[in-house]
């Protein structure tokens, strides 16, 4: 799966986990941009991800993560290891 | 005053239980009815509640969701939890001076973000009075 597949497996996460369609993934996307992504949510969506992509991060990774990009950029590098 | 244990997420392992056993009093029933305003008569009146099937006035469900309370902010995971989320169902009524426990039990920890998710058991007499699940993140 590519970057771009990454971006719309991710879209999908994003629109079940804030249940709203209307959000549009993109790198520089971060909490400030939805109304809805307080810390509670933060970490739902950390779980929703996980479990979408097969994947388990470590807390300092899910602490280092700045925006969707840094996000994809995660999920890209276990992708291709 | 009592103090909240302070449980840590690598503490914190599937399968780890913790329970409060308690009784609810006449006292505690008029107090939360003070509290919540609710004075259905289910609670506060004996003959009501008997004429209704029941032995004597039925607890407040919320006064079970107290001692989850007191389950979570003192024993499990105690200090450093902070409550996201319950749900349960109620299957039978508890009465007043009846005694009771509540059990959580640890079903899944995700280190990354310490989110704990425990299994809530409340029972009296060997039956289940109400059966739910509750979140809560560690910090």
């Amino acid at each position: 799966m590519n970057t771009e597949q990454h971006y719309a497996k991710l879209t999908q996460v994003f629109h079940d986990v804030f249940d709203d369609e209307s959000i549009v993934v993109h790198p520089q996307l971060t909490a400030d941009d939805v109304d809805e992504w307080d810390s509670l949510t933060h970490i739902r969506l950390v779980i929703a991800v996980e479990k979408a992509f097969g994947l388990k991060f470590s807390a300092a990774e899910v602490e280092r993560l700045r925006n969707v990009g840094d996000l994809v950029a995660l999920i890209d590098s276990r992708a291709t290891h | 005053m009592a103090t909240a244990r302070q449980l840590e997420l690598a503490d914190l392992t599937e399968g780890k239980k913790a329970n409060v056993s308690f009784s609810i009093t006449e006292q505690q029933m008029r107090q939360f009815a003070e509290l919540s305003g609710d004075f259905n008569p289910l609670h506060t009146d004996a003959a009501f509640a008997q004429a209704k099937g029941n032995p004597g006035p039925v607890v407040y469900g919320a006064l079970l969701i107290a001692k989850v309370s007191q389950l979570i902010g003192m024993e499990l995971p105690g200090r450093d939890g902070v409550w996201a989320s319950l749900s349960l169902d109620f299957k039978r009524p508890l009465f007043v001076g009846q005694p009771a426990e509540v059990e959580g039990t640890v079903t899944s920890v995700h280190p990354a973000t310490g989110l704990v998710e425990l299994g809530i058991v409340l029972r009296s007499q060997g039956k289940v009075l109400a059966k739910g699940k509750a979140e809560v993140v560690l910090g």
